[in-house]
């Protein structure tokens, strides 16, 4: 009995301390939501107060007086269109990298792995010359086929590693069935790889999503770039109007917290491969 | 009767399937092949080039100036002091990311309830943008009305409301706390599963033998995390090199230049004072450490591999 209510109270403590710490860690997400619904001078006179009427002029003001609706779009565009090629492009060479086996194709895993080690300051700079050179400066092509490139390195390790796992008899039925190897590919392995597709979709994507430095280089200036590259820019310009820019913030925060709701597990599946794996 | 087994042990087919194959593997691997040539590596020799002029950016004219930039790096007192803010940004984060992932992952693993809502809580952050979350924490470390300071004041202690972001002394700790903050759920993740590898019966056993719980972490869970310690310690350390939007948004690199850090001095050269042959001389240098951390990693893994 006595060790009973021993076991209750330890538990009861690591429950009061995770909660502190949860409450630390939800905070500053809280405190941003409500600061877009009150006004600048609510914010101004008590941060940490409620607000005390449902105002919405912020965003009122965002969406029709400045050019953050453009923003959204842009970034809308390049997270879905760049997502979509890395998932037409990446796995099949994921695949090939693995199933041929060769010592050409060896090689080529050696040549994209590099990449991973090679941050995005290291080539930013002659990138940026280059996108000028081909003419892709100003468009959002740039920056999309940027990101395929950038997504090359691991997502062909991702892949290749978890084809590895599939065995090969079925692929072998279907060629002798008359099947050509696009077909195998997406009729047959592709379905097979949904889970790592689902995890790098999701990561990739909020990746692109939340990209700062890029789009702010190679988007053209005086023209409206991506969410969070606005955001930053409304932050120097409209230094006094915290009630906009929390509301802009919250624009970009809540699809996160409605997409992680929804596809958690894929977010955590994605690290646990990513942390062995990588 | 044609089975798959009679295809591969059939040479002819064999060797006929194989050339299928080649043509097929070339065309699979060929799109991912020419973008990462033309927007990964071609930049990245652009630079190993680039950083042997002192090519403004704009003009046509890149002067090939040899070893100059490199030999700036070496006496440039600006250098010298990026450099320290990035190791001690680097070694600040890399302790405190993993000690805070290693408490959260604990309380994760042996919560009661509710376990899964905390650990969603926890990871959450890492999936904000670095300028989104580092507007929010500006506010929060605001001198004048933010929070922090506000409840200081309200529980009596004013005394330690400081202007966080722009007195030297704090600005460095702001942004780390707050990268903290942003940056533990992720390494969570790695420990928890390292955690859920452990053998229960090892704790038990080891608790009816009368270890305490700090007996039990210390010399039964610590030493079985080794695995994620090393994985956690590598990423956060290529991580802390890389941060970028805190720093634009908190500090921009700020006050004076207490939080310019390497990273941060590659894009003020290159894109601010318009000096690209010097920038890419620094992202060189930043590709280089990236590297021989990345190298000294692989080769640490393979020797614990061999060991385990």
């Amino acid at each position: 009995m006595k060790l009973k209510t021993r076991e209750l109270t330890v538990n009861i403590l690591i429950f009061a301390l995770t909660l502190l710490m949860a409450v630390l860690f939800f905070f500053p997400i809280f405190f941003n939501i409500m600061s877009a619904f009150k006004s600048n001078a609510e914010i101004m006179r008590d941060a940490l107060s409620f607000p005390t009427t449902f105002y919405l002029e912020s965003f009122k003001y965002l969406l029709t007086e400045t050019n953050f609706p453009k923003a959204i779009q842009n970034s809308l565009i390049l997270t879905l269109v760049s997502i979509v090629f890395q998932v037409l492009l990446i796995p099949m060479a994921g695949y090939a990298i693995q199933r041929k086996n060769a010592r050409w194709t060896r090689f080529i895993f050696l040549y994209f792995l590099a990449g991973m080690m090679i941050p995005f300051q290291a080539y930013m700079i002659p990138l940026f010359k280059e996108l000028k050179m081909l003419g892709l400066y100003g468009s959002l092509a740039g920056p999309i086929m940027i990101y395929v490139a950038g997504s090359v390195g691991f997502g062909s390790l991702l892949y290749s590693s978890f084809v590895k796992g599939i065995p090969m008899e079925i692929e072998e039925a279907a060629e002798i069935d008359g099947c050509s190897r696009v077909r195998i590919f997406w009729n047959i392995v592709f379905p097979l790889l949904g889970p790592v597709t689902a995890s790098m979709v999701v990561l990739n994507g909020l990746g692109i999503w939340n990209d700062f430095l890029m789009p702010m280089l190679v988007l053209p200036s005086g023209e409206p770039k991506t969410m969070v590259v606005e955001i930053y820019r409304y932050i120097g310009e409209f230094s006094s109007r915290w009630d906009m820019i929390f509301a802009g913030t919250t624009m970009s925060v809540v699809p996160i917290l409605i997409v992680f709701v929804f596809l958690q597990k894929y977010f955590v599946k994605g690290i646990a491969t990513g942390a062995t794996k990588g | 009767m044609t089975t798959s087994a009679s295809v591969i042990n059939n040479p002819q087919a064999s060797t006929k399937k194989r050339r299928k194959w080649k043509s097929f593997a070339l065309y699979f691997i060929l799109p991912s092949f020419i973008l990462y040539t033309l927007f990964v590596i071609v930049p990245t020799v652009g630079s190993i080039y680039y950083s042997f002029t002192s090519w403004d950016g704009i003009s046509p004219d890149v002067r090939f100036i040899g070893f100059a930039n490199f030999v700036e790096i070496w006496n440039s007192p600006r250098v010298h002091n990026a450099l320290k803010n990035t190791m001690i940004m680097t070694i600040s984060l890399v302790l405190l990311e993993n000690v805070v992932a290693i408490l959260l992952a604990l309380l994760v693993d042996k919560v009661r309830w509710l376990s899964k809502l905390f650990r969603s809580i926890f990871y959450f952050p890492t999936l904000l943008s670095g300028i989104v979350m580092g507007f929010v924490w500006a506010m929060l470390l605001n001198y004048n009305f933010g929070v922090i300071n506000q409840m200081l004041n309200k529980i009596g202690l004013g005394a330690l409301a400081v202007d966080w972001l722009g007195d030297p002394r704090y600005a460095m700790l702001a942004i780390v706390l707050s990268t903290v903050w942003k940056g533990a759920g992720y390494y969570m993740i790695i420990y928890l599963a390292g955690l859920q590898g452990i053998p229960q019966e090892l704790n038990e056993a080891a608790s009816i033998d009368g270890a305490n719980g700090w007996q039990q972490f210390r010399h039964i869970t610590f030493p079985l995390l080794a695995g994620s310690v090393t994985v956690c310690m590598v990423l956060a350390m290529i991580g802390a090199l890389k941060i970028f939007d805190q720093i634009a948004v908190m500090t921009d690199g700020g006050p004076g230049f207490e939080t310019e850090t390497l990273t941060y001095l590659i894009y003020k050269v290159g894109f601010g004072e318009l000096r690209q042959g010097f920038g890419t001389a620094l992202a060189i240098v930043l590709f280089l450490i990236i590297m021989i951390i990345t190298v000294i990693q692989v080769k640490f893994l393979q020797k614990r591999e061999v060991e385990l």
